[in-house]
Formats: structure tokens, sequence, C-alpha cells
């Protein structure tokens, strides 16, 4: 509980980044009864904050680490080092533990700390020394005549235990972190610099690649915190005379919150109802809410055009935003996800994933699709771009005349053919009957014969054909050459905003050629797949305060209705349209992928009631409410309009002309339920939807995406995954049904029988995503934390299978026959629309 | 606003019952979304002091519950130090657009004359009325004199 430190808005703190390298350890103590060798990774906590880990060495008593951390601290820092041995059944066993503190080393090196490596002692409680470990730190100056020396030095010791104490407490009390949660850990290492995320510096000047200086500054050189307030002293309060913060006293929970300083700058007054309310003189600006002062390591900033941001020293990042503890916190498990996501066995998974790369790769010139009609010609103009001239009428157009109009995979049936009218028009002619005509003789109200299990095969998708039509499109619209872009590692969110809204959308269907600053390479594919993965992660990053997760615990983005404290939000929005646009047309897959709902917003389909459950549960549960109960009697006192909170502000909202003056009754509640599910899905973030889909249609016309559902486009933004039906089957429960039930048997025996991309399909239909978590089906989470996956027994075996996306769950009705969840489930899954899902 | 005719209803009618459970009651005229007022339990050891308590509610009501907080402190097991109170009346799996909040006051004053010690949010306290309720007792009536308000006079 460190607010006391950011008593001075953040700006006074006295922080300092330190390079910690745990290079090696030889341990004596192999921690415990059993002879076997321990697996021992590493703790490093300073001041008792959470602590940093290192990799577990398997079966060793001499484990090399070789890892960094950048910790944050104080000249009067403490660093808490303990060597544990993994355990998978019982707790971590303690191999060895050392404590440093900070200030008598420094004095000893007058302020430095540079490349200091020094072998230590462990000790472990009640059996001396138990190993030595290699420690090197580096990158520390500090002028100890600012930092007197204090009589306590122990005292660290007890913040260590006593913020412990607090953390226990504050979790019994089952509160979520409102408010006063603990403040943010010092940042996990960045090797490579590679998952700092980048700045959204105001007024984002293209040319400037360098950035601001403070996020350019190499390792192991003085920390921002201590050059930024020297350059911009005007900002920053003078920090050398501030007193030197130790570091802060857990609070505890019991304290109320109004014993906090105010950050700079702020004022509590009274009204004349004796009701307090608070004055930000920065601002001018006056709000009810009590502001939580800035986190540790925080500055606020004015830029030129006096808009204020938000200098995180931490990270050496800045925001819009002003960092509240919440935001933080959703920053560091963001990160924390990220830095997850960020290892080789990621990167790995998503080099494994798939749609049909034969496919994929290349479609030759002059396919299937065959010659072009009669009098068309294909021409390739000055920039090198693909067009049809059709010689009849005399017009040129981009499309090919061949795949305009859905085409229709199936023959035609007996004694039809198919022509094209002089103005390149499809026609039919049937030989049976010598009519012709214009209608497709595939199509019309007939469901027509009936596919492999028992479905018509009109509900039968090809996915493996529409994307191969998709490919198709894209190939005979790319365009000569190669279109480089160039980036840093550190700067890659600015830098590829910057190349990318300064191309030409056309260019962006060149082949790419991705370059990383300093890593010049030739780039065959592997770079831009790497590219396309990192700024998939950097998108979501909540600081750039553009998409926010769907739900507590799931990554899926949907768009922030709050985004406009950006002020540039809509540039970054049309930019991410123009990315996510690439990834499509260049067959890359992105890592994080979006809500089915915001596909089928890509789509143009409209939104149903059910799409809501998993992004909003509660919302859901309660219109489903007035849509299952007679609503005359409980008044209810609906009307025809809605408000909505955004940033701290009501927005009231009409749902039709009128509205707020309309009762919903029984006999209009279906209207009411319809308007509130579609405003439910564009409240606060049409603006930025508009942006986000011109940017992809510069790219990629939306209209190529037609043949397409929600479900597939997520699997051809994210790939495919093989899955693992023994970890599906192992982690899998059953409510109602027995492992042993017949139904769950043929359950089973179909997701054998049926092929990955099917089920995907199933996976897509009960959890909303084609998304599996790192961990396998072990670790699949739904809207409240970790949820298996469930089948339920619902209903009457006239019953289509049902899903709760938010829980995971298939409701599976009792079945009488194999053959008969097969067409079910079939249906189910291959036409959620108006089937499966209500 | 969408939820005003609503908990403009809900108030006057919380207002004109004879035996509302909430006395004193506070509602902005600019804010109705915030609500406070007196908690006055029957039971010992809490019947001798009144606890003032916060209903906020969300933009989105009724489609989204509103959140109760105690202003006064009470030693309650189920109520933590920073006042929260976990009510199943209005939990996101419990809650539906007709509950009322007079439906939920009537909630709240049963859990505070009646704890609940086997869901708790102050393990400790629920420990100690569990084991030994006369201590709980004696604990709980001294520090609700400390603490608590005063009764509104009817």
């Amino acid at each position: 509980m460190g607010e006391a430190t950011s008593a001075s808005g953040g700006s006074g703190a006295q922080f300092f980044q330190l390079q910690v390298t745990v290079a090696s350890a030889k341990l004596t103590n192999t921690g415990g009864l059993f002879s076997s060798k321990p697996d021992p990774f590493l703790e490093l906590s300073v001041d008792g904050q959470p602590p940093r880990k290192t990799e577990v060495c398997k079966k060793t008593v001499t484990p090399k680490w070789d890892e960094h951390f950048t910790v944050l601290v104080t000249p009067y820092s403490h660093l808490e080092f303990k060597v544990l041995s993994q355990n998978t059944v019982r707790n971590n066993t303690l191999l060895g533990h050392l404590s440093i503190d900070l200030y008598p080393l420094l004095e000893e090196n007058q302020g430095k700390c540079s490349k200091y490596t020094k072998t230590y002692t462990l000790a472990a409680d009640g059996k001396g020394k138990t190993g030595d470990l290699v420690v090197t730190l580096d990158g520390m100056t500090v002028n100890l005549a600012k930092f007197p020396k204090k009589t306590t030095n122990h005292q660290a010791n007890g913040q260590v235990a006593g913020a412990k104490a607090a953390a226990r407490t504050s979790r019994t009390s089952g509160t979520s972190g409102h408010g006063r949660a603990a403040p943010p850990p010092p940042n996990r290492p960045v090797n490579r610099g590679a998952s700092s995320p980048q700045s959204t510096l105001p007024s984002s000047n293209s040319n400037q690649t360098a950035a601001s200086p403070a996020v350019a500054v190499p390792n192991g050189i003085v920390p921002a915190v201590a050059t930024g307030a020297a350059d911009s002293g005007s900002e920053t309060p003078g920090t050398a005379s501030a007193p030197p913060q130790q570091m802060p006293q857990p609070s505890l929970p019991n304290v109320p919150p109004n014993t906090e300083p105010l950050p700079a700058g702020w004022e509590a007054r009274k009204d004349a109802q004796g009701r307090y309310y608070y004055v930000d003189h920065n601002t001018k600006t006056t709000t009810w809410e009590r502001p939580q002062p800035l986190p540790p390591g925080w500055e606020r900033r004015v830029d030129p055009r006096g808009r204020v941001y938000y200098v995180d020293h931490n990270t050496r990042t800045t925001t819009w935003q002003r960092p509240s503890t919440d935001l933080v916190n959703n920053w560091h498990s963001w990160q924390d996800w990220r830095n997850n996501r960020t290892t080789a066995t990621a990167m790995e998974a998503l080099q494994n994933r798939y749609l049909y790369p034969n496919m994929a790769a290349v479609q030759p010139e002059n396919d299937s699709l065959g010659a072009l009609p009669e009098g068309w010609e294909k021409r390739v103009d000055a920039n090198g771009r693909v067009y049809f001239v059709n010689h009849r009428n005399r017009t040129t157009q981009w499309e090919d005349p061949r795949t305009q109009g859905i085409i229709q995979e199936d023959p035609l049936p007996e004694g039809w053919e198919m022509r094209y009218t002089a103005d390149g028009i499809r026609y039919f002619v049937d030989h049976n009957s010598k009519n012709t005509t214009f209608q497709d003789p595939r199509g019309g109200p007939s469901k027509g014969p009936k596919g492999q299990y028992g479905v018509p095969v009109q509900y039968e998708r090809s996915f493996k054909w529409k994307l191969g039509q998709f490919r198709y499109l894209c190939s005979s619209n790319s365009l000569p050459g190669h279109v480089k872009i160039t980036i840093s590692r550190e700067g890659m969110f600015e830098d590829s905003f910057n190349q990318i809204m300064r191309l030409q959308p056309f260019d962006l269907r060149r082949r790419l050629y991705i370059i990383f600053k300093g890593e010049e390479g030739l780039d065959y594919g592997g770079v831009a797949r790497e590219w396309f993965f990192h700024l998939s992660h950097d998108v979501l990053n909540p600081m750039y305060c553009l998409f926010e997760y769907a739900s507590n615990s799931n990554y899926s983005l949907q768009i922030n209705p709050g985004s406009s404290i950006n002020p540039e939000h809509l540039h970054y929005f049309r930019f991410i349209g123009r990315f996510i646009a690439m990834a499509l047309y260049h067959g890359k897959f992105i890592d994080s992928g979006f809500t089915l709902p915001f596909y089928k917003k890509m789509l143009s389909k409209k939104l149903v009631i059910k799409d809501l459950e998993s992004i909003d549960s509660e919302f859901y549960s309660s219109l489903m409410w007035i849509k299952e109960n007679n609503i005359e009697e409980c008044g209810l006192e609906l009307y025809f309009s809605a408000d909505f909170e955004v940033l701290g502000k009501i927005d009231p909202h009409d749902l039709k002309e009128g509205g707020s003056e309309i009762r919903v009754t029984e006999e209009n509640k279906e209207e009411y339920i319809s308007l509130m599910t579609n405003w439910r899905f564009t409240r606060g973030v049409e603006e930025q939807t508009k942006a986000f889909l011109e940017g992809f249609n510069e790219v990629v016309p939306l209209q190529w995406l037609q043949y397409f559902d929600e479900r597939e486009l997520e699997l051809m933004l994210c790939g495919m995954q093989e899955i693992d039906v023994d970890d599906w089957e192992r982690n899998t429960i059953y409510r109602h049904y027995q492992r042993s039930s017949r139904q769950i048997g043929w359950l089973w025996k179909f997701v054998r029988e049926i092929d990955n991309e099917k089920r995907t399909r199933l996976l897509q239909f009960v959890t909303g995503t084609c998304r599996l978590p790192v961990g396998g089906f072990a670790e699949l989470i739904g809207s409240n934390g970790p949820q298996r996956f469930c089948v339920e027994k619902v209903g009457k075996e006239t019953w289509l299978p049902r899903s709760h996306t938010c829980f995971n769950r298939l409701d599976l009705p009792p079945y009488k026959s194999y053959e008969q969840l097969v067409e079910k489930l079939t249906l189910a899954i291959e036409e959620t629309e108006g089937f499966g899902q209500e | 606003m969408a939820a005003t005719r609503r908990l403009q209803k809900e108030l006057s009618d919380i207002r004109k019952s004879e035996n509302n459970i909430l006395k004193n009651i506070q509602v902005d005229e600019s804010n109705i979304l915030l609500w406070q007022g007196l908690l006055v339990p029957e039971n010992p050891p809490y019947n001798k002091g009144a606890f003032k308590i916060q209903i906020d509610f969300p933009a989105e009501y009724p489609f989204k519950p509103p959140k109760i907080t105690f202003k006064t402190k009470i030693y309650h097991p189920n109520i933590d130090e920073k006042g929260q109170v976990c009510l199943p009346i209005i939990s996101a799996e419990n809650w539906k657009p007709a509950t009322k909040t007079d439906q939920v006051l009537q909630s709240l004053a049963s859990l505070i004359n009646d704890p609940e010690p086997e869901h708790p949010l102050r393990a400790d306290l629920a420990e100690e009325f569990t084991k030994d309720k006369k201590k709980f007792m004696k604990n709980a009536e001294e520090f609700t004199k400390r603490n608590s308000e005063k009764r509104p006079i009817d």
C-alpha cells in the first residue's frame, strides 16, 4: 500500500532504476529429505513488493539463471533474494535467502552501483549457510549528499512483514482491489527492450523516430526520473529540496481513505450542504470523486498545446489517461500476460497455427476460375495494379468479373450452363427446357439435398472454399514490388503507426518487407509474422485507451468507449483497421483477437440479444428477464430511453424519437429489447468503429469478407491450432450427466470423428472464441474466472443444443441416438444464427 | 435520465411506507443515483445505535444492481472494514430488474440483525461469533456504543 510515496503527485518520489543480474548459485541444501536434486528458481523482492521470478532450472544444485531484472529502488531500499525449489504438489521449498540493504553498499562505493558483482552467502533459518549466490548490481548513481543516512536500516525488514500482513488482510476482506490496492510492482525486466509499451506522445510527429528522450535511454543510465526533472525543471516541483522518501508504510485497510493527502494542485472543499468536492487547480475542474494520487513514479505534464498527459517513469512511457490504481493494475496484468505471450513458446504456438497453408501460399494465376468471359481482358496499370477491361462496353473495373457475385461451388444441375452477357453479367441456360434466366438454379427456397450429417447442403459451409475465394481476390489485387516498413522494437507502435498511415493504402498490398532497426536481415515472412504478433499485443495496451477487455478475465478486445480521452484516437483506430486488414490480406495471424460481436460488426451483421452474453452478462440477464417475464405489474418504470456513463459523464439517449415519454409495456417490449440491444453495442463506440472500418476498407474492401461468418473471420485472423481432444475430454465437467452417460460417449465419439476445423467451430460455439489458453483446456476462462468446459443436460430431444459462452457451457439435450446427436449438434454449430443460441 | 423515474418512484414509496427501514434518507436533487440514510437495527447488539449507509445506483439501473456501503463502522461478520457488504439479492447472479430497493433494504436489515457467520467477510469476527457468542456480543456492543450514530427520534 504505497500511496504515501505519491503524496506529492509522484514527481517528488525519488526512484532510481537498478539493474539486478542474477547469475548463478551453488547450493548445499537440496531442500528436504529427498536426496534428489532440486528445481531451483529465484525470487527477488524490493521493499516487500510482489516478487519477480527467474526461470526454473531443472534438477541441479548449480543453477545458472543469468537473468536481468530492472527494479525501482530508493537509496534506502532493501532487496530480498529467495532461492526456492519448485514443487508441483507441495509448497515450494526455501533453499536459502539473502538480504541486501542498498544504503551501506552505496556508501561504500561513493553512491555508485556500477557493475558491482559479488558472491553472497545464502542462508536458511536454523541451517546457517546453505549456498552461494552471484549477483551483479548495475546502473544506479546517487548523490548521497541528498540522502542522509538513516539510523534504522532494519526498518525495511519490518515493512516487508507489514506489507505482507496488510496484503493478507485486504485479501480476506473480500474486496476487489477497489482503489486501495497495492502499488504497482516495479516493471519486469525488458530484455532487448522489446516489451516496453510505446508512448502515445502528444502531437506524434511522423518524422520523429527517436521518440522522447525518456524512451530511448539505454540500459544502465541514470533513470528518467532524475534526468526528466532536470530537463523540464519548470514542470517538476524541485525534487532536490524534497526530503528523500522512505518506502511507504503499509497503510492498513481500516484507516479511512480520507487521511491520504491529495495530489499536487488539488484541493478539497465543502459545498453548502457540507458535502466534499474536489477542485483540480491544474485543469480548473471540479469533481465529486476524491482523486487518487498518482501512483509512484508517475508525473503529470502539459504538452505545448496545453494538453495534460502523464509520464510513467517506471516504464518510460506516456499516456493521456490519468493513471488510477485500477488502470495501473490493468496495465500490469496486461504486461504480465504480454510477457507470458511473448515467450518463445507462445510465438512457436502461433507459428503452429494454420489455415490451409497450401492455399494461403500461392494461388496460381489463371487458376480454377478458368478463362475470363469473352470480351474481357486483364491488365496491369502503371502502378502495377491489376484491373479488368470490358472491351464490349469499353469499361474498366478493379473487380474480377469471374468473382463478382457469389459463386457457388457445387455444380449446376444436369443440363444447365452458365454464360455471361455482353456486359459481363452472368446468366443461366437451361437446355432441358430451352430457357434462360438470371436466377441461379442452385439457390432458391428449396433446401436441396441433405449432406453428410443430414444437414441440408445449403447450410454446410465450406470454409476452405471461401478462403480460396478470398485468397484469389487478394492475389489478383496485389501489386508488384514490395513495401518497406522499418520499425524499432522499442517504438513499435508509434513507428508502425507513422509508417502505415504515411503510405497509400494500396501500397500495403505489396509484399511486406519488415525491418527491425539494427537487425537488418532478409524478411522471408518470419519477421513480418513477428511484427503482426507483437503489434497485436500493443494495440491492446490499456495505456492507449483504445481497446478494453470484453470481460474481467477474457482477453478479447472491444473498443473502449472512453477512448476519446486520447485526442488522436480516431487516427489510431484507422491505423488499427489498416493493420488488421493487412494481417488478413497477407495471411498472417495476430495473437489477440476481438469479441465475436465485433467480428459481426465487421461483417455488418445484425447483433442479437444473445451476442450480449459474452460481453456484459449482467446486462444480458436483465434484458432476458424482461423478455421472459410479464412486466406489467412489477413497476419497472422503463421508458424508451437509456443512460450511459462514460468518462464520468452520464449521457442520456432516446432509443427512438420521443422515447423518454414512451413507457415500455408488455406489448412493445420486443421493440424495446431490440433497440436496447442495438444501443448497447453501439453506445460510445460508433465513431471509433467507423474509423476502424474505414481503415480496414482502404486495404481490404469489406465486401471481400461477405462469404464469411464471424467465427470464420476469427479463424482467419487468429489461425487454427490443433485441438487436443484428450486434453479437452479430460478437462470437461458435467452437470446432470455422468462421464458414463450415453450422450457423453456419443459427444466425444463425434468430436473425435470431425476434423479440426469443425472442432474449432464447436469450441467457438461454446466458449465464444477459437483461441485456447497456453495451458490448454485446464486453463479455460469464463466471465467470472476459471471455468472449465461444461456439458449440461437440458431440455428435450427435439431441441437443438445451446451454449452459454460466459460459462463455457454446452446445453446438450438427452438425444435418443448417435445420429440424432450428430445432426442436431452439426446444425447448431454450423448455423448458429437463429438456431442454437436461443 | 432513464433511471430517474424509477428511482423517484421507489424513493417516494419508501418514504411513504409505514415501517421503513432506512431513516433520514438524503438524496441530492442533482444526483438521484446516490442515497444516504440511517439503518436502525432492532436486535442486540446493534439496537443501541444507528448506522449510516450509502446506496450507489449505476447509470444503467435497473439493468445493473446498486451497491451498498456502510459509512459507519460496524462490528459484524458480514461487513468488512471498508464498509463493504456481500448481499446475495444484489449479486450479479441473482439480480433482477424488478428487484426494489425496499426489498434490498429488508434483506440488508435481516442480515444485520441475524449475522451469517457461514458466509463471512471478516473471518475473525465470524469465528468469535460462533465460538464465543458472549464475547462477541460484548465486543460488538462496546464497538457500537463507541462508533455508531445516534438513533433518530421517531
